[in-house]
């Protein structure tokens, strides 16, 4: 026996698919219809349909090409590095590295942490007169460093930010798919005197392909979403040069009221996310069928 | 001793290693605890990094913090509390149950119903709004309810086109996320104030934001648990029904107990994002629902950079979800989550 029926299921199920149906398609029926409309509330213009209009406004400007640019700079580093240290990090930890009881449960503290909270003491650490960070530098011979001010700088530091506050999450996920590795293939290849490194590149990696498929697919659609460290960071600064997607929406949708040209831009967004997952799914299904 | 452990000269550099991100990870949390305890000051005046060591530390943040000179705090905090635990619990609850469903129950119906439900919400939508005359929230509510109605009631016949089953209604959960928030919120945020002129106060109440937070932890919930009772043995469960022991009696008293473990570690994950949440909590609250990442981000805009404070505001919000992974890790360590996150 697999599933079973019975007329229960429907007691089951019905309250979260109503929660959600009707959170979710308010959203989606409200927004799709007024992308494809003309709408201000401030200054108040009357609704009227422009067809593709906002979407073509859209895609003939070079700011949101540039904020699309910028999110997906910071979401693809930023994920990369915290899958390299996670991974990393995971596999000391599975190889009982000396105080790994308490490692484990401290290397989980930034992702409990208010994004709010951790941006407000990212610009504490980053201030220029106060923070501790320029004094280390200055110590080290550098010139006072401009982390907030200058662009390069200021995506250095969002993406090292990110890197702090999400790096935990991969470090857990990754350390549950270590623990489910059987322990006699490394028995086997312990006897054939593989090296740790033939290990790594032929056992472990392989194995841990699909779940690492998975991390880094939540963690690349959650970066995209990125607002908050940002607004409170360098509210988008110096100039556009760090605004995000969801940022970009913000400033056109709650400051401008232009709400046919906000909805517009979300589906595009939605739409670059998907794209984007798609066409990594299918990059990475040869390789998670080929070790099935 | 396992195989996989790290032997000799390879066991120091993973130590090494893992004592540098470890100071990564605290530094930050140590700097944002010190500066709380400095005065402006010694702020002001240039980095310091032992407390009695190179400066004197001072309790005038947290005074002025306690005593309501930075704001509702009390309130604020009685607000985040309540909408955190009242969220986790009925999302967690909400989301057991349906993924309790969708793990040992089948459920099939056609593309086609689903479709329905998409082009008569829309349409009906569309045509409440502009044919008709209605309002927003008037042609939102009726549109709703005629597009469940004849979705569900399409789904008695046969009818052509391809089936889906409990695997498409997970992945449909959890499609969910990828929705960009910042449509959702501000889409919500204008549904609130439709039913606000109807007559219900959803902006800023209670009732307001922890639907809408329920509403979004549900994918990730339904997403955990669903691992969770796979991996429960239903030997258990199918010795309860050759004793006829009815399903809901099943779940509430053998399978809900059975995983208590994973409903903590569920309910626990679900509350650090509501805690944490920015967006939803800045469109749909303004003053007596509002959450504290919405005041402590407001610290930083009212006053410029008055470290202490801020630093005293963001501990507010940190410490409790600490504690909590304080706890979490507990349960980590008996390997109860291992199950959870597969």
């Amino acid at each position: 026996m697999t599933t079973r029926n019975d007329p229960i299921k429907h007691f089951f199920i019905w309250p979260a698919l109503i929660i959600v149906l009707v959170i979710s398609i308010f959203p989606l029926v409200y927004s799709l219809t007024t992308s494809f409309m003309s709408m201000r509330l401030v200054p108040p213009v009357p609704a009227r349909f422009v067809g593709f209009g906002n979407y073509a406004d859209l895609l003939q400007n070079p700011r949101f090409w540039h904020v699309a640019g910028t999110t997906t700079l910071i979401a693809f580093i930023s994920v990369g590095l915290q899958y390299a240290i996670g991974l990393s990090v995971a596999l000391a930890l599975n190889s009982r590295v000396p105080g790994e009881g308490i490692f484990r449960v401290s290397f989980l503290l930034p992702m409990l942490v208010a994004p709010v909270a951790v941006a407000l003491i990212a610009r504490q650490v980053l201030n220029p007169t106060m923070g501790p960070l320029n004094e280390l530098m200055s110590a080290l011979g550098f010139p006072n460093l401009p982390f907030l001010t200058q662009t390069s700088w200021a995506l250095g530091s969002i993406i090292a930010v990110e890197v702090w506050q999400w790096t935990p999450f991969v470090i857990l996920m990754m350390l549950a798919g270590l623990q489910t590795l059987p322990d006699d293939v490394y028995e086997a290849a312990a006897l054939e005197n593989a090296t740790p490194w033939q290990q790594f590149r032929d056992i472990t990696f392989p194995m841990l392909l699909p779940i690492s498929v998975a991390v880094v697919f939540i963690r690349l659609i959650e970066s995209y979403k990125i607002i908050d460290t940002v607004f409170v960071m360098t509210g988008g600064g110096p100039g556009i040069s760090t605004e995000t997607l969801t940022l970009f929406a913000y400033q056109e949708g709650f400051k401008k009221f232009n709400l046919g040209y906000t909805s517009a831009l979300s589906f595009l967004f939605l739409i670059v996310i998907t794209v984007i997952g798609l066409v990594y799914l299918a990059i990475l299904k040869p390789y998670l069928e080929k070790h099935k | 001793m396992s195989v996989r452990t790290l032997k000799g000269k390879r066991r120091w550099v993973a130590l090494g290693g893992c004592l540098v991100w470890l100071a990564i990870t605290f530094f930050p949390l140590y700097w944002v605890l010190i500066t709380s305890f400095k005065t402006p000051i010694a702020v002001v005046g240039g980095p310091t990094y032992l407390p009695f060591v190179d400066f004197e530390p001072s309790l005038t943040a947290w005074r002025e913090l306690l005593s309501g000179q930075r704001g509702q705090f009390y309130n604020t905090f009685l607000a985040s509390t309540i909408i955190g635990l009242s969220a986790s619990i009925l999302a967690t609850g909400i989301g057991a149950m349906a993924a309790y469903a969708l793990v040992r129950f089948t459920f099939r119906f056609r593309l086609l119903s689903a479709l329905i439900f998409v082009v008569i919400a829309f349409g009906g939508f569309l045509l409440g709004r502009n044919v008709l005359g209605f309002g927003q929230g008037i042609s939102l509510i009726y549109a709703f309810i005629a597009a469940l109605a004849l979705a569900v009631f399409s789904s008695r016949f046969r009818l052509p086109g391809p089936e889906l089953g409990n695997n498409d209604i997970v992945f449909w959960f959890v499609s969910q996320r990828m929705f960009p928030p910042i449509v959702a919120a501000f889409a919500l945020y204008l549904m609130y104030t439709e039913m606000g002129k109807l007559g219900f106060k959803l902006v800023d109440s209670y009732i307001g934001l922890t639907f809408a937070y329920v509403a979004f932890s549900l994918p990730i919930v339904i997403w955990l648990m669903r691992d969770f009772f796979e991996a429960l043995p239903v030997e258990v469960e199918e010795a309860a029904m050759v004793d006829n022991v009815p399903s809901w009696r099943i779940f509430f008293g053998i399978v809900l107990p059975m995983s208590k473990p994973g409903l903590i570690a569920t309910f626990m994950i679900t509350l650090a994002f509501v805690w944490n949440e920015f967006l939803f909590a800045l469109f749909l609250t303004n003053s007596r629902w509002q959450t504290l990442p919405i005041l402590v981000a407001g610290q930083n805009s009212q006053r410029g950079d008055e470290w202490w404070a801020i630093s005293a505001a963001a501990l507010v919000a940190i410490i409790p979800m600490m504690i909590m992974a304080g706890l979490l890790s507990r349960l980590m360590r008996s390997g109860l989550l291992l199950g959870a996150i597969k």
